[in-house]
């Protein structure tokens, strides 16, 4: 490795990436603490001597309990996730494969097709949905978790698609060729030898896949309609924003829970980038 | 279809009386999306109706709330889809903007009317459209000013305080709930009787000239980005003295008097007034916020749609829901201002008893037609006044906003 | 376009049964000598992609060109009015300020989350102690959702409690309030400032996989030549980071030209229609206003300014990779 002088690592390196954590992570600090302060602190006068914007004295679960029992908080982050698990493995796979084909095959049209893939990614989704609600209602999917894993990947599989494209590209040819040349078939040396080094590639989509889905609203909004069936930014969104007051604590509560266990998950799959990486570039 | 038949030929008074639910087909279900109202327990009381519906209707009925700014995407798919919730909640003039995808109710209207002492002008307008009613009101949200009496007892009472505080930023309810009444009281008006825009005029330029004037003197300059929530906190954080509020603030007050406390360590909800707002030279006029329920036309049961609306309106169910609204909602009829709660009630809850009687609707002196609602959500009278107070000249925002008009009205 | 999408579709459909298994069971010999032709077996690579794009997009997208077409508000199928709406569209002055505005908005966010994108990318490379957490910490504005998060923001841009200006003021470094949602200016640079923190993290994580790919030998080579971080960067990094930094960029742009919930819930298009971007301009139009084929013809205006940006970085995209 290089070795530098240590006020250099200093300047160059801890002292940015100190400001990137806190600039990162202030919001949910602010999330944080206005989950766990107390109505009383909530609604007192910011010129009050004893005002204290940064931390609270008195912490208090309450929010936390209130989202629990009073909401269906628990169904909505299930809801969410198997949604977001199903439309992300649907569109993997369809991108994989699609990415793949058109990174590496010749076929006529592969062009054509490829900025076909991308420019439905163009369409703006904004009213995308009135047109996509009857869809939904001719296939009988309203209300159903199926409207949302269906619908989902019209704007992930793109994306995933084009990505996974770049990486196949920067993978030698001559990789499968030597694979071609030992005998595997086309089949063959992409699932065994391409995908296996695109890991990397399908993760990063995979990612970003699952963030959209998690975080998609109007189509949420529009096609689900029973409580225990909603996502949970359509569910906090409609449950604890009562017209002209909202329920700051359970608000900031529920997007805190809402993001805490996925970023366990990620957390998982960053290290997984590094750690599953370094071996399969060598070659 | 048995169901129905039934229902036609022993009705709804019928099976109340019998004091029975009758069997109800399989799969009979009645979906109604409302708001998710100011007022939590008003919720809670629809969902305690629910299974009374159910029995009494003989179909399954549900409850859906979802946040009002959310309604209007809802809506617009389910009829452009011609599927999902049987009755909608409607807003404002909402019944005029989705005429085509609603069940005419006149039968319903009418009945509600004679049954409960006639509606107010502004519920009657908005769901009436070209003579025919395309949603039943339901009630009324009042706007009123509320204010703490200490802070205008310091400054005199004659004045506003110096510290009012004034959402002008785009929302659905306290934005245009300040700035219609403000153009009517000076005697402005976005179209004369027939529709054509007649914004042009005096009124609306001594109007914008009174408020920049006011923003500058007295207001939170927060205000222009404000929406509905934030006037709230701002009264209940004590930040401002006073504000156009429906009456959630004193509600919310009420309810957490533990937590809510002035600046002496007192309940809050204590000092807390209502008051109309301040007369102009074209008199008083108020805007509030009125609310209806629309039969949906691909609604595959109409007439139970109709028969649970009657329920629902009906004196002994609304007074219910009424009661638990503690004011915050008024009826759409003038029956409800004799309704017993008022004797009860908070002395300063008692200024929402008559409210809506001065009130108008968005587009007047014409119809409050589709195109009013495409001035009122291009927020082009809020704009106007917020125009004003960022600075822009009187005659210049008022010219701005008159070629708005002119372009959606002619 | 539909041609194609309709003959892969139409091609392909017959083979779709074959894709669940090759993995694990041996194609045979049929199957294999098959799917050697490169043409047909990108014709069932191609299926299911083709399959679910053509049925929940070609229609809704054929419907929304007719709608900006034709006069068709709620409720009302409205006739055909030929470009009436897009005329309409640009003689007003909101849509001209969202057109602007979105431009702007995107500019701006793209070159910050890419610069501090890239930069958080290239310090989560090294090795340092705590690794493992701020790694996986950086993620989280990309994971919450956008709309909760952006409630969080907002509240600390509030006009009356922000807690920013209370640091600010605090610190000394202002005596009033910063007008941060009250003033379209400031509103915007506040939905730029919102849009980089959510996005960049995805930035920093791609560029990191990327970074990942690169074989370490390659910088000590240049090292041992001599080369200094930046040029390092420049000369070794940079080149080979290109490909996916474009696609992620071409991306980014997509999704903040045609950017809704960030908006809708920080500002609402507010203050006096100053932050309205495109797409929320659009859903004002279409669904508070039930104008719904004014509000597709908005919405259009979007695409071809996309595909304009985006076949200009495609075609660089192409080139770089044929030199």
């Amino acid at each position: 490795m290089v070795i530098e002088k240590r006020w250099k690592t200093w300047v160059f390196f801890y002292i940015p990436l100190a400001v990137f954590v806190v600039g990162t992570l202030f919001p949910f600090y602010w999330m944080l603490i206005t989950a766990i302060r107390p109505d009383a602190e909530l609604y007192r006068s910011w010129r009050a001597a004893t005002n204290t914007p940064f931390w609270t004295l008195q912490p208090t679960l309450e929010h936390f309990r209130d989202l629990m029992a009073k909401t269906t908080f628990p169904r909505w982050l299930w809801n969410t996730f198997f949604i977001a698990v199903a439309s992300t493995l649907i569109s993997l796979f369809c991108g994989l494969l699609a990415g793949y084909a058109l990174a590496r095959l010749r076929f006529p049209m592969a062009g054509t097709l490829g900025t076909s893939i991308f420019v439905t990614y163009l369409v703006p989704p904004t009213l995308l949905f009135i047109p996509l609600a009857d869809i939904i209602r001719n296939f009988q999917l309203g209300n159903t978790p199926w409207a949302l894993i269906l619908t989902y990947p019209t704007f992930l599989i793109p994306f995933c698609t084009w990505l996974l494209m770049g990486y196949f590209k920067t993978i030698p040819k001559e990789l499968e060729e030597c694979a071609r040349i030992d005998g595997a078939t086309r089949f063959g040396a992409m699932t065994r030898i391409i995908f296996p080094i695109a890991v990397p590639g399908i993760l990063s989509a995979g990612i970003f896949a699952f963030t959209l889905s998690w975080n998609e609203f109007i189509y949420a909004l529009v096609f689900l309609s029973s409580p225990e069936r909603k996502t949970v930014p359509v569910g906090v969104v409609s449950e604890l924003i009562r017209g002209d007051i909202y329920f700051w604590g359970q608000l900031m509560a529920g997007a805190l829970l809402g993001s805490i266990p996925v970023a366990l998950v990620y957390s998982f799959f960053v290290e997984y980038y590094v750690t599953g990486l370094t071996g399969s570039v060598k070659g | 279809m048995k169901r129905r038949i039934f229902l036609r030929t022993a009705g709804v008074a019928g099976i109340l009386a019998a004091g029975r639910a009758p069997a109800f087909a399989q799969g009979t279900r009645l979906n109604i999306l409302r708001w998710v109202d100011f007022i939590p327990a008003c919720d809670v009381e629809l969902k305690r109706q629910a299974p009374e519906a159910s029995k009494a209707l003989g179909a399954e009925v549900v409850f859906e709330f979802i946040n009002a700014n959310d309604l209007q995407p809802r809506i617009t798919a389910a009829i452009q889809s011609r599927s999902g919730p049987d009755i909608i909640h409607m807003l404002h003039n909402w019944p005029h903007l989705y005429e085509n995808g609603l069940v005419e109710v006149n039968d319903l209207a009418e009945w509600q009317a004679k049954d409960q002492g006639g509606f107010y002008a502004q519920s009657e307008a908005y769901v009436r459209v070209g003579g025919r009613f395309m949603a039943l009101p339901h009630s009324i949200v009042p706007g009123l000013i509320a204010y703490r009496k200490s802070w205008l007892t310091e400054v005199g009472a004659t004045t506003f305080p110096k510290t009012y505080g004034q959402t002008l930023g785009h929302t659905f309810g306290d934005a245009p709930a300040w700035a219609y009444p403000l153009l009517w009281n000076f005697g402005g008006m976005e179209t004369d009787k027939n529709g054509k825009t007649a914004l042009d005029g005096k009124g609306a330029l001594e109007a914008v000239k009174f408020m920049t004037a006011f923003w500058k003197d007295a207001c939170d300059e927060g205000g222009l980005a404000w929406d509905d929530t934030n006037n709230n906190r701002a009264f209940l954080g004590g930040e401002i003295s006073a504000t156009l509020n429906g009456a959630s603030i004193y509600i919310a007050a009420k309810r957490g008097q533990d937590k809510i406390k002035d600046e002496k360590g007192e309940p809050m909800v204590r000092d807390i007034q209502h008051a109309r707002l301040p007369a102009g030279p074209a008199g008083s006029w108020s805007y509030h916020t009125a609310f209806s329920h629309g039969v949906m036309k691909y609604g595959k049961n109409p007439k139970l749609a109709k028969d649970f609306l009657k329920w629902f309106h009906g004196k002994e169910q609304f007074s219910r829901w009424f009661e638990v609204a503690e004011g915050f909602s008024v009826g759409a009829t003038k029956q409800w201002e004799r309704h017993p709660l008022w004797t009860t009630i908070d002395e300063p809850m008692k200024g929402f008893r008559t409210a809506p009687d001065n009130s108008r609707v968005i587009g007047y002196a014409g119809p409050p037609s589709a195109k009013a609602t495409e001035v009122y959500s291009k927020y082009v009278i809020v704009d106007m006044f917020a125009k004003g107070a960022q600075g822009t000249k009187a005659e210049d925002a008022v010219k701005w906003a008159a070629g708005e008009l002119y372009k959606i009205y002619g | 376009m539909k041609k194609t999408i309709a003959g892969g579709a139409g091609s392909a459909a017959g083979f779709e049964v074959a894709l669940p298994h090759p993995r694990t069971s041996q194609p045979a010999p049929a199957l294999t000598r098959f799917l050697e032709n490169e043409g047909l077996l990108a014709a069932v690579l191609l299926a299911p992609t083709v399959l679910l794009l053509s049925l929940f997009i070609a229609y809704p997208f054929v419907m929304g060109v007719w709608l900006s077409l034709s006069s068709t508000s709620v409720g009302n199928p409205g006739e055909f009015v030929g470009l009436r709406n897009f005329v309409k569209a640009w003689n007003d002055s909101i849509f001209r300020t969202a057109f602007g505005n979105t431009f702007f908005y995107t500019f701006w966010a793209t070159v910050f989350k890419l610069v501090l994108g890239m930069w958080l990318a290239l310090l989560l490379n090294r090795h340092f102690r705590g690794k493992r957490l701020v790694r996986a910490s950086m993620l989280l504005p990309f994971i919450v959702p956008t709309v909760l998060s952006t409630f969080a923001w907002r509240w600390m841009f509030d006009p009356t409690f922000s807690v920013l200006n209370w640091l600010l003021y605090q610190g000394g470094l202002i005596t009033t309030k910063l007008p941060f949602l009250s003033d379209g200016t400031y509103g915007l640079w506040c939905a730029i400032v919102v849009n980089t923190w959510r996005g960049m993290p995805f930035f920093a994580i791609t560029l990191l996989a990327g970074l990942q790919t690169i074989s370490p030998d390659l910088h000590e080579a240049a090292s041992l030549d001599g080369a200094n971080g930046w040029h390092r960067f420049w000369h070794v990094t940079w080149p080979l980071l290109k490909p996916v930094t474009l696609v992620v960029v071409v991306f980014s742009v997509i999704q903040t030209f045609s950017d809704f919930q960030l908006i809708y819930v920080l500002t609402g298009g507010g203050p006096a229609n100053a932050t309205h971007l495109l797409a929320t301009y659009a859903y004002q139009i279409g669904v508070a206003t039930g104008l719904l084929g004014e509000g597709a013809a908005i919405s259009l205006f979007m695409l071809p300014v996309l595909f304009v940006v985006v076949w200009v970085q495609l075609r660089y995209l192409r080139r770089l990779e044929g030199a």
